[in-house]
Formats: C-alpha cells, sequence, structure tokens
C-alpha cells in the first residue's frame, strides 16, 4: 500500500492505495485541495519510493517552494529516486514538435526515458494540459506507457470542468481505481471544502463525502457543527463533557437542585484524525428562539432522551421536527440507561415517531465510550451523506 | 443593489452606474490605453476593493498604478502570473498572489478564491470598510494572454465559472480581450458570459470607447483620455 499522507484518508481506503492503481484527485475550480497531492507526493518519497512529477504548468523550483509553503516543510529531493518534466520541458516539446503527434510521441519518448532511468514506482502527473493537448485517453495513455519492470501507481490531479460526467470517464474508459473528488458548497462565499470518495475498485466504499480543513500543512478532515439536543436533564451537557477535548459549559442550578444548560454547552473532539465540534443546546423550551441559529450549518444532530421519563419525549419529538426540517443526520442518544424503569426501543420509536433509518443508541453519558461511539455512528452517517 | 460608480459621467450619469454582479469585456487593440480605461473603472472608491489578475504586468507595477491613482494599497489585491516564472521562490502574502504561468488556471482559481474568502472574513486589509457583501471589482488582464497558453474551450469553462462567481458576490469584473488577434467564433464565445461590453478603438492619435448593454448609456464613440486614474472625455 502507498500512504495518501493523510491518516482519516487511508482508514477510509484500509491503509492506502494498493501499489499499481491508478488514482484521480479532481479538483473543483476554486477549491483550495492542492496538498492532496502534495501530500502523497511526500509520503512517497519519504518511503523512498521512485517518483516522476509531471508538471506542465508550472517549473521544478517553482513547485518546489509552492510545495513546502503548503506543507510546511520543504520537500527533499537530495538522495531521493525523483525525476521532473516540467513547464520548461513542455515549452521545448511545444517548440520542437510540428505536429500533435509529433509532440504526443516527444513526450513518451520522455516519460520512458526517466521511467526506465528511475525505474518509477509511482507517476505524479498535473493533469489538465496534457488532457488538453491530446484528450483523457492519448493524454492518460502517455503515462501508462511507462516501461518499469512493475506497473507504476499513477496519480494524477486534474482541475475539472466537466464535473461528474468526466469522473464517470476516469472510471468507466480508464478503469481509475480511486477517484477522490475535492469540491466545495458555495454560497456568497465556500461554506465549506469538502472531499468526496467517488470510486474505489479495491473496496467496497460506499460513495462518502467529508468536509476538511487545512490545518500546519496537513488536510484534517472536519464536522464543523455537531449539535445536541433533548429536553431538560437529560444528560445533554454530560454527554459532550464525556465526548470532548476541551468543553466549556454555561449552566445554572434548576429547581431540581441540578444545574441546567441556559446558553449552550461547546466541545472540541479529535477523532480518528478528525476535528468535531460539538454545540449542545439549552433544553427548556424559552430558548427555543435560539435553536434555529445553533442548527444553522450542523451538519449532524444528537438528540440526547432520558429513557426513564417517557414524559419528556414530546418535547424530544419537538425537537426531532426542528431537525428533520432541516434535512441533516440525526442519531438518539437514549441515556440513563444503566437506571432502572427505562423504556424499550419500541416506546421510544413509537414515542418519537421515529423513521427506521434513525438509529437508537442506549448508553449512559457518563461513560465516555458510550459517547464515543454515538459520534462515532453519526460521523459514519455523515460521511455517507451526500451534499 | 449595489451600484459601482465608474468615474465616466456617460455611464455615472444616466444609471447611477453599473448594477453589481456586472461582467464585462472590453475589447481593444494593442497600444489603445484600454488596461488604463479598465484600471480606471475598477479603481476603489471608500469602502471598496478592486482585485487584479495580470498576465501582462508585475504585481508591483500594478500596486503603482493605483497609488499614483490615489488609490490606498490595503484595498488592492493582485494575482500575478508573470513573476513567479523568474523569481519561484516569491511568496504569497494577503494581498498579493503570485501563479508560475498563466496556464495554471488551478492556482489561479485558488488565489481568487482565497482573496475573495478574505475580504469576506475581513482579514485582507488592516481597516474594513464595514459594507456587506463587501463591494469588489475585479479585472482581468487579459484573456487574450489566457488563451495563448490554454484552449478556447478550457477558457470558456474557466470565464463561465469566474463569471458566476463574480455575479454571486456583486462584484463588478472588467475582462480585456484584444479584438485584433482573435476570431468572430471566439469574440462572440466571450461575449455570451458578460452582460456589457466596451469597445474601445484609437482613430489617428486619439482614442474612442463605447459601451453597449449598460442599462442606459448611449451606444456612441467617446474620445477619451486617462490620467492618474481618472477618465476625461474629450468634447
Amino acid at each position: 500500500m502507498i500512504s495518501t499522507g493523510m491518516t482519516g484518508i487511508d482508514d477510509m481506503l484500509g491503509g492506502g492505495i494498493p501499489k499499481g492503481s491508478k488514482v484521480l484527485y479532481s479538483m473543483e475550480p476554486g477549491v483550495n485541495g492542492q496538498l492532496f497531492m502534495i501530500s502523497t507526493i511526500y509520503e512517497a518519497l519519504t518511503k523512498d519510493l521512485s517518483c516522476l512529477i509531471i508538471l506542465p504548468h508550472t517549473t521544478v523550483d517553482a513547485f518546489l517552494h509552492d510545495a513546502a509553503n503548503m506543507h510546511g516543510s520543504i520537500l527533499q529531493t537530495t538522495g531521493k529516486k525523483i525525476a521532473f518534466i516540467d513547464m520548461i520541458d513542455r515549452e521545448r516539446i511545444q517548440r520542437s514538435a510540428t505536429t500533435r503527434d509529433t509532440a504526443e510521441n516527444e513526450w513518451r519518448a520522455r516519460i520512458n526515458k526517466l521511467c526506465k532511468e528511475n525505474q518509477t514506482e509511482v507517476i505524479f502527473g498535473y493533469f489538465d494540459v496534457m488532457y488538453e493537448e491530446f484528450g483523457l485517453e492519448r493524454g492518460f495513455n502517455l503515462l501508462e506507457s511507462c516501461p518499469s519492470d512493475k506497473t507504476p501507481t499513477i496519480i494524477i490531479e486534474h482541475l475539472n470542468f466537466e464535473g461528474n460526467r468526466l469522473l464517470l470517464q476516469f472510471i468507466e474508459k480508464l478503469s481509475f481505481d480511486l477517484v477522490i473528488s475535492i469540491r466545495a458548497t458555495f454560497g456568497l462565499l465556500p461554506h465549506f471544502n469538502f472531499f468526496t470518495l467517488v470510486h474505489t475498485s479495491w473496496a467496497p466504499l460506499q460513495k462518502r463525502s467529508v468536509p476538511f480543513i487545512i490545518s500546519n500543512g496537513r488536510i484534517v478532515p472536519y464536522i464543523p457543527k455537531i449539535v445536541v439536543m433533548g429536553p431538560p436533564e437529560s444528560g445533554k451537557s454530560t454527554f459532550v463533557a464525556g465526548a470532548s477535548e476541551r468543553v466549556c459549559s454555561i449552566d445554572k442550578k434548576g429547581l431540581s437542585g441540578d444545574t441546567t444548560t441556559v446558553a449552550m454547552d461547546f466541545g472540541w473532539m479529535h477523532w480518528k484524525d478528525f476535528d468535531i465540534t460539538l454545540y449542545g443546546t439549552p433544553g427548556q423550551p424559552r430558548f427555543d428562539l435560539i435553536l434555529p441559529m445553533l442548527l444553522k450549518n450542523a451538519m449532524g444532530a444528537v438528540i440526547v432522551i432520558d429513557v426513564t421519563k417517557p414524559d419528556s419525549l414530546a418535547r424530544a419529538k419537538h425537537l426531532i421536527s426542528l431537525i428533520s426540517e432541516r434535512r441533516m443526520p440525526l442519531v438518539i442518544a437514549a441515556n440513563k440507561n444503566d437506571l432502572p424503569n427505562r423504556m424499550n426501543e419500541v416506546e421510544i420509536r413509537t414515542a418519537l415517531a421515529l423513521n427506521k433509518n434513525t438509529p437508537v443508541f442506549f448508553i449512559s453519558a457518563k461513560r465516555n465510550e458510550d459517547v464515543r461511539f454515538v459520534l462515532e455512528s453519526l460521523v459514519d452517517f455523515i460521511t455517507q451523506f451526500s451534499y | 443593489m449595489y451600484i459601482y460608480k465608474t468615474g465616466i459621467a456617460q455611464i455615472d450619469g444616466v444609471s447611477g452606474g453599473i448594477e453589481a454582479g456586472s461582467n464585462i469585456l472590453m475589447l481593444a487593440p494593442a497600444m489603445s490605453y484600454a488596461e488604463q480605461l479598465a484600471y480606471a473603472i475598477i479603481k476603489p472608491v471608500p469602502g471598496e476593493y478592486s482585485l487584479v489578475l495580470s498576465t501582462n504586468e508585475r504585481a508591483a507595477e500594478v500596486v503603482d498604478f493605483f497609488k499614483s491613482a490615489g488609490c490606498d494599497k490595503r484595498f488592492i489585491g493582485v494575482i500575478d502570473a508573470i513573476t513567479k516564472s523568474s523569481t519561484p521562490s516569491i511568496s504569497d502574502t494577503p494581498r498579493l498572489m503570485f501563479v508560475s504561468s498563466p496556464t495554471d488556471l488551478t492556482g489561479i482559481g485558488i488565489k481568487f478564491s482565497n482573496m475573495i474568502e478574505s475580504i469576506f472574513e475581513g482579514t485582507f486589509a488592516d481597516g474594513e470598510t464595514g459594507l456587506f457583501p463587501p463591494p469588489i471589482r475585479f479585472c482581468v488582464n487579459s484573456i487574450s494572454t489566457l488563451l495563448m497558453y490554454r484552449k478556447l474551450e478550457v477558457m470558456y469553462q474557466f470565464l463561465h465559472i469566474l463569471t458566476a462567481k463574480q455575479k454571486k458576490i456583486e462584484g463588478l469584473a472588467i475582462y480585456l480581450l484584444n479584438n485584433e488577434s482573435f476570431d468572430d467564433k471566439t469574440l462572440s464565445l466571450i461575449k455570451q458570459l458578460m452582460t456589457g461590453v466596451i469597445e474601445v478603438k484609437v482613430e489617428g492619435n486619439a482614442n474612442y470607447f463605447r459601451i453597449t448593454g449598460i442599462r442606459g448609456t448611449k451606444a456612441d464613440w467617446q474620445k477619451f483620455t486617462v490620467t492618474k486614474g481618472q477618465v476625461t472625455i474629450v468634447p
């Protein structure tokens, strides 16, 4: 396996990219996703793989400088098995070749020569210009003609103006093994960047989309907002605290003597290379005015209920209706499952009028592993949600 | 809707200026002062920002133009597609960003998004304007150069996305294209993406422009000069 250089993505792929695969990082115009390819290049060189990097849009020096800026460390080429074809080579080919066929032959000859000399194991190609000059199949065929003993892994980045239609061609015509589409949701501005695992040939993965941020030269899968809601005193604050590495709550003593949240709980957790932010909402109806604001841009929701208080479920049902209006992944955390006189799943599903796709997890919010399991399931749900 | 003043009486006097979300194609032969005219139109008034994608001049030269026109350089951003090929180690700043060549449409798109994002987030300039959405003027100088590096079909797709974004952020954009270097098919294809056209011509020693597609303006040729970013109509 070759690592993508991004732990979270390697995990989703079952450890990385099988050697000899064909991989596409498809870039939507304007989306800052160049670090995907850069991360994989760094990783390949760290593992001492012999690499050929094809850069028809830039020079080697400019590329190395940009890569170092993006990744936060210099790309070590000294002592590494690395070769380049860059913009200057492309200009030479353009000047010397009189027809498209001769240009194609010249490209092929250069790639073959470098592959043979270096026993190239991985070819990294910035594909836009080759696609433009030679078309999809002929352009890609240039990369595939590398005469190494072992079939090299081919990893390309492509600026995709044609959307899913082009992705299908990569998958169906060129038999790509992994297609990752890097995109953004746009309002007035990009709201968040996300990548979609569109296709993998070696693992039966569902198509999944995951937001990401760039932090310290790394791609970090990111869930910017999960909202934790529920009736008063159902255990929301305990749930957020149990999940979080850092947490802040704004509480006061309630009538029962227990504390009750009067603004919100805020927690942050890092899990499996994901950054996740949790917003716990106040449970009392007098705070309903702020719920739409807290739900805005949320990517998923947890409804925490107290399984020993059937009369609190009407309130939970109302909160579920607020979430349903916004079409987002939802799970139910049936809390206080360690106490007597609890409801069973059928009673809960009936009282909340849940559809069969909404999971119900019986937990005790005091047990961190229960809380983590609920969130792990929700993150899985979110990553399979198509935006 | 926000209205962008142009400093040209023939536009501002009739319709108050150009409506937000407009994309204007400026068709001009070489050495016709079109670049000066375009920069004069996208010069920011207080409260606005201006961005330039420069494929012909270095960022420093672009900024100099705006400084000489009396603009506050904190509100000027340049995406420079020239300098990096000769100075590979040059680094981006929030307001000056560099791509290695006009071929690099991936880089251009990302830098454009980054600048827009920082303007919206309020991190672009030291002092922010307080208007929302922030009024942004934008100039592509020039499509002609980009077309030398990339095919028309690709440029059409790229400009389609750029003009749509421009519309969405309610900016005003001017795209320069040398109409003597490209055939009618190219010109009409690019025109499809635009809301208006400013044509520029040179006759004798004088420069003229005329405007089509901007509400309320007459399509007569106007003789003009540009001095320190100020357009003067010569009677």
